[in-house]
């Protein structure tokens, strides 16, 4: 009658060690590709032209913010899961998601101010992304202060919960949807996730030569071909400034602008992104610099895998902490059990 | 040290940095993974067993 019972606990044992030996395994492989995507960073992918090395900090700052954006929403997923089942594990999962999430948005931040320093000659200056991403972090910094103000456990957890529910709904608008309402912000939204001014605007010399674009009026007078090059006679009207004539190019040869010249005062570009001579027809947008970084394969590839590597490392970070909260409580429930410290 | 900070050599230098710091960050998480594990074995270990004598405990109760 032990044979059977024997033999399904011996299973369950190999089966845990098989599983904790792979867990151990792939945290090694994880150290490995972060070393990787760090030297590929640095050595593999190409410099943006304009930024110079400044740009390489995109292999960072995009896949922080992502996991920011996850853990945020795995953190409201675990307190909707306690409110449901009252589960201590899963507050501690949704407190050391939240935690982590926390974390990874102050390098998300700090990535970012390190850019704005480069390419914009200033750490902060209250950029529409810049504001949003700071308004989430106050709104995540009271989530823990709420909950280090009230010692009941219980209530402590339900409160957070709730509260954390609120938190999350708030951060698809905060990361993704308020930027890009904006009609000027410097950062380079059209980077990967398409916004609203990603695609520019078409202007025909012979019917709509006008358009608008953000708060700025663009007038298409004329197109010029210069050998591989077709120039475009581009004036501009922005509120506040005089009309602006810019001449960018695009290069026919590569299909790619060539020249984009800088706005008065400003680092805003503008380009022309397509053109038909044919039809006298050209595409025009305005840029922010770092906008189209990951159009190099190389980029694009590295930029995945930190991706990928950023988010697995979220996932052990999270777990990792939530154990420690357990133990912690653990800690906490002997010592009320046996009325002292153990 | 200058030669750090050369251009053509400051890229690899930041490289080094970014690599050690990961390094240092890794070893650190292993360290406290290894922790936590062992912390999550006492915790799974604890049903069957006593950390204090039973008499002790109930002597400590009365005396309350």
């Amino acid at each position: 009658m032990m044979a059977p019972f024997s033999h399904t606990a011996t299973g369950k044992k190999a089966a845990m060690a098989l599983r904790s030996q792979l867990a151990q395994g792939a945290k090694f492989l994880l150290g490995l590709w972060m070393a990787g995507v760090i030297v590929a960073m640095f050595v593999i992918i190409p410099q943006y032209e304009g930024l110079g090395d400044a740009g390489r900090i995109i292999i960072m700052h995009v896949p922080t913010a992502w996991v920011t954006s996850l853990a945020f929403v795995v953190s409201g997923v675990f307190s909707a899961l306690y409110l449901f089942r009252r589960r201590v594990s899963d507050d501690a999962s949704a407190v050391a998601a939240a935690e982590v999430g926390f974390l990874f948005c102050i390098l998300a931040t700090a990535t970012g101010a390190i850019f704005a320093q480069i390419v914009w000659g200033v750490f902060w200056n209250w950029d529409p992304r810049e504001t949003s991403i700071l308004v989430l972090l106050l709104i995540y910094a009271a989530y823990f202060a709420l909950r280090s103000a009230i010692d009941d456990d219980n209530r402590k957890r339900r409160l957070g919960a709730v509260y954390n529910l609120f938190a999350a709904v708030t951060m698809p608008f905060l990361l993704f949807v308020a930027p890009r309402l904006a009609d000027s912000s410097l950062h380079p939204n059209c980077a990967f996730i398409q916004g609203s001014q990603c695609d520019g605007i078409t202007l025909e010399l012979s019917g709509a030569r006008i358009g608008l674009l953000g708060d700025s009026k663009l007038e298409l007078k004329s197109l010029e071909r210069q050998g591989d090059l077709v120039v475009a006679d581009v004036n501009v009207t922005r509120p506040g400034y005089q009309v602006e004539n810019h001449r960018p190019s695009f290069d026919l040869a590569s299909g790619k602008p060539a020249d984009r010249p800088e706005f008065d005062g400003e680092q805003f570009m503008l380009a022309v992104e397509q053109v038909d001579l044919a039809t006298g027809t050209a595409r025009l947008n305005i840029e922010a610099p770092g906008s189209g970084l990951l159009g190099n394969s190389r980029t694009l590839l590295t930029f995945f895998a930190s991706m990928i590597g950023f988010t697995a490392l979220f996932v052990w970070l999270y777990r990792l902490r939530a154990q420690l909260l357990m133990g912690e409580e653990w800690l906490a429930q002997r010592e009320r059990t046996y009325g002292f410290p153990s | 040290m200058d030669f750090l900070a050369n251009p053509s050599v400051a890229i690899y230098t930041a490289m080094a940095v970014a690599l050690v710091v990961w390094v240092a960050i890794f070893a650190y998480l292993l360290r406290l993974d290894a922790q936590a594990r062992e912390l999550k074995r006492r915790m799974e270990q604890v049903p069957g067993e006593q950390t204090a004598p039973r008499a002790t405990l109930e002597a400590q109760r009365s005396s309350e």
